[in-house]
């Protein structure tokens, strides 16, 4: 019998419905998958699960009780967001532990010694590599994001985690250790709900699946009994070609960029040139200095040394501003810290980048603004009940779009995409490998920094690979192997073992 | 989706302070027959006058996510360098007036220098440059007054304009002004999105730095300006003008929308919340209320107006969510 269960669960909100007859059965043992595009109701879902919002219609069942009777019964779900929600300046073990009092730490004074003992046992079972006493803004981001998930596990009634995008930012090998505590879970007879849009993932880990869209369920069952193209197929409502690449097919010529012996901080000594035509990319371990080498270029952090030169003049860096007005743009893989404002809305978010189109000599134009913002919301297809909502209440996936919408209307000549797909569903991903591909294809200067091979591989006709703060290599996508670039990602010990 | 003007009217965020303020202004009608007297009008607008000039100043760098407290000892300080420039030095009026409100544009410049050169916490600095400001003002005036400020000045404080009292109709000409820009210019739309997420706008290209030095600069200036107006209305530099002028304009702007942390809200919200809040203290006044127990009064009803706008809006949230 499923431990979670729902039944005909539906969700309105004013003028939309975001779940709609939704039937989830949720087995103890088991990985489910809950699949869906950005704005599918994922979401909605896991707060109904967790009890942080009341459904409108069906109901929930929780080892075959009604929570709504008992909320007690609610503690046995436990939930990690996607985004890390750990206090960064205070230990691992304070982390783990609080609410002291939930865990049995409480009191008026916390015991430090009996925290640390307690917190080393989890962290062995969690294989987290940090002691008890580190703070958490000194370990890695894969440690963080495990050690999210044992916070969770602290809670002694879970028996059905649900992890929200858990591999999002790790790499392949910190995705083994993610996956080996989701097995131990398994062993304990807890329930495992994964959401994630990386399909080899969700192959290797799932064991029944449910896919979700537009707010209804469209699929379930068994993992083992389909296909990734028959799950992609579900969540998007029609046909993708997954052999689909998104390389500019026009011919490479002139300079556009060049960067000389640029150092910053975390790299060093790094020299690649960006020619017209070509989406260069950038792969490598989270943590290699890629972000760091584009934002130094774009002047948001400092250069210590080297040079950039475009189209055969010195750009100026460090200095954000110029870049923008020079035809620079960086779209940021932190969304929420570099990307939206999110207390305003959608409308104000893009106005933001087209003043120049809508201010006249009585100031900014309503209509003026209106329209052109009009115009980007359809022309990148961003779903939203209405142009006036704030951004903070648009999913992921529109959000970005809104991004990439509003920098191109700022018409750059170079276009920095850092992560452009982090967290965001199959057919928004392909939407933006169309953008990049077009935009290569009219001349302007792309280059994508992206940690999924696959991703590179599908849109970029060169990729340069970093390793600790250095460039490791430099390859034509079109006849290098994946062996060759990993190799060069894990840095030069890595390679000797590949040869 | 709606769109009747109702709902419109209803969903402006600035509707619920306009309507508490409507309320009070007309429970204070009725309770007092003194309170819709023209001079009593022309008391509270004038008082009005001076407070909802830092409170324009205040609200801008409230906006921008910064709160300068030096805002009312900047007020002082060039009150009392304008009689001095005038009566002690013997320059002429206009030009001290003007060299005054220029002193208040360098102090603001001094404290938005500081705090984006070394990244200073704005609140905390401007404890201690309030501090220093202050203390000038005591060493130049030794805590005397400068008496004797000519009668063509005081025009400026005491004069009405059709009627209106003439720092109110500078501080409407400024509201307008502030609006203007915020609501209506790129500039002010920086200001919005520098609140609302500090690097997200330096990768859009906006000049953050610069654009907080311009506010800071200008919060000075306005402030100065209240005080000369002050120093105008009195008929004397008193050291301690500006002494009231610290806490009120930030509880005025919180309760006309601004967030304290920066990012939303407006400064006709924020002018809006200091009527509120001068009309109450005037009828406590009027109401003969004893001197000793006004702070409490005007104090709790702060508290209770900010907490029925924090509850309000939850309420609303949740309808909206």
């Amino acid at each position: 019998m499923a431990y979670l269960e729902t039944s005909g669960l539906g969700r309105d909100f004013p003028g939309v419905t975001a779940l709609n007859g939704v039937d989830l059965k949720i087995e103890l043992g088991r990985t489910h998958i809950l699949a869906g595009e950005n704005g599918a109701g994922k979401s909605t879902l896991v707060k109904i699960l967790t009890g942080t919002d009341q459904a409108s219609r069906g109901s929930v069942r929780i080892d075959g009780r009604d929570p709504e009777a008992d909320p007690s019964l609610y503690r046995s779900i436990a939930y990690v967001p996607q985004e890390l929600t750990l206090f960064p300046q205070m230990t691992v073990a304070e982390n783990l532990f609080m609410p002291f009092d939930r865990t049995g730490h409480g009191g008026a004074l916390v015991n430090r010694r009996q925290l640390m003992e307690e917190a080393q046992t989890y962290l062995d079972r969690f294989g987290i590599e940090a002691r008890p006493g580190d703070l958490v803004a000194r370990i890695s981001v894969s440690d963080q994001q495990l050690l999210q998930i044992a916070r969770a596990s602290t809670n002694a009634h879970m028996k059905v985690l649900i992890l929200d995008e858990p591999t999002s930012s790790l790499t392949r090998v910190e995705v083994e250790r993610v996956f080996k505590v989701i097995r131990g879970f398994l062993d304990r007879d807890h329930a495992v709900v994964f959401i994630s849009h990386k399909m080899e993932e969700v192959f290797e880990i799932g064991d029944d699946y449910t896919v979700l869209r537009n707010g209804e369920k469209v699929e379930s069952g068994k993992v083992a009994d389909i296909t990734e193209a028959d799950l992609i197929r579900a969540m998007s409502g029609r046909h993708v070609e997954m052999d689909d690449h998104f390389r500019p097919a026009g011919p490479v010529t002139d300079m556009i960029m060049q960067v000389r012996n640029l150092s910053g901080a975390r790299f060093e000594d790094v020299s690649f040139d960006l020619r017209r035509g070509e989406i260069l990319g950038f792969a490598g371990l989270v943590g290699a200095g890629r972000s760091e080498v584009m934002q130094t270029i774009f002047g948001f952090l400092k250069a210590t040394g080297g040079s950039v030169s475009v189209e055969g003049k010195p750009w100026p860096l460090g200095d954000t501003s110029r870049s923008v007005t020079a035809g620079m743009l960086y779209l940021s893989e932190e969304r929420k810290h570099h990307g939206i404002f999110p207390l305003l809305s959608l409308r104000e978010n893009i106005g933001l980048s087209i003043l120049p189109l809508t201010v006249g000599a009585l100031g900014i134009s309503d209509r003026r603004e209106r329209s052109e913002v009009q115009t980007i919301i359809d022309g990148y297809g961003i779903r939203t009940a209405g142009m006036g909502k704030r951004i903070s209440n648009l999913s992921g996936g529109n959000q970005q779009k809104a991004i990439i919408g509003r920098a191109m209307a700022t018409k750059p000549r170079i276009l920095i995409f850092d992560e452009p797909t982090k967290g965001i569903d199959i057919r928004t991903k392909s939407e933006i490998y169309r953008i990049m591909k077009g935009l290569a294809e009219d001349g302007v200067g792309v280059i994508l920094v992206s940690s999924e091979i696959n991703e590179l591989r599908r849109c970029a006709s060169r990729i340069i690979t970093m390793h600790n703060g250095r460039l490791t290599g430099e390859f034509d996508t079109e006849g290098t192997d994946n062996e060759t670039l990993v190799g060069a990602i894990f840095g030069t010990e890595a390679k000797a073992d590949a040869v | 989706m709606q769109s009747n003007p109702l709902s419109i009217l209803i969903r402006n965020p600035l509707a619920g302070v306009f309507f508490a303020l409507l309320v009070i202004f007309v429970l204070s009608s009725l309770i007092s027959p003194y309170f819709l007297t023209s001079y009593n009008m022309s008391v509270v607008a004038r008082g009005l006058a001076f407070v909802g000039l830092i409170t324009i100043a205040q609200s801008m760098l409230m906006i921008l996510g910064e709160l300068d407290l030096s805002l009312g000892v900047i007020g002082g300080l060039c009150g009392v360098v304008a009689g001095i420039l005038m009566k002690k030095l013997g320059i002429h009026p206009a030009a001290a007036m003007g060299l005054a409100i220029l002193l208040g544009a360098g102090l603001g410049l001094l404290n938005g220098l500081l705090i984006t050169l070394l990244r200073l916490h704005s609140l905390v600095l401007t404890i201690g440059t309030a501090g220093i400001f202050g203390g000038a003002n005591l060493v130049l005036t030794r805590g005397v007054a400068i008496t004797g400020i000519p009668v063509e000045v005081q025009f400026l404080g005491r004069g009405d304009i059709l009627g209106v009292p003439v720092p109110f109709v500078m501080m409407l000409v400024a509201l307008v002004i502030a609006a203007f820009v915020l609501l209506k210019t790129p500039f002010g739309r920086y200001m919005y999105a520098i609140g609302n997420n500090p690097p997200a706008a330096r990768m859009l290209g906006i000049r953050v730095d610069r654009i907080r030095l311009v506010v800071f600069v200008a919060a000075g200036a306005l402030a100065a300006m209240a005080g000369v107006l002050m120093v105008a209305r009195l008929g004397t530099a008193q050291p301690s003008i500006g002494d009231t002028w610290v806490l009120a304009p930030i509880a005025a702007a919180v309760i006309g929308g601004v967030a304290t942390t920066g990012g939303v809200g407006s400064p006709i919200g924020a002018i809006l919340g200091a009527g509120i809040i001068g009309i109450i203290e005037n009828i406590i006044v009027l109401f003969g209320v004893s001197p000793y127990w006004q702070g409490i009064v005007s104090g709790a009803i702060v508290v209770l107006a900010i907490s029925f706008d924090a509850i309000s809006r939850r309420y609303m949230r949740r309808d909206a969510a």
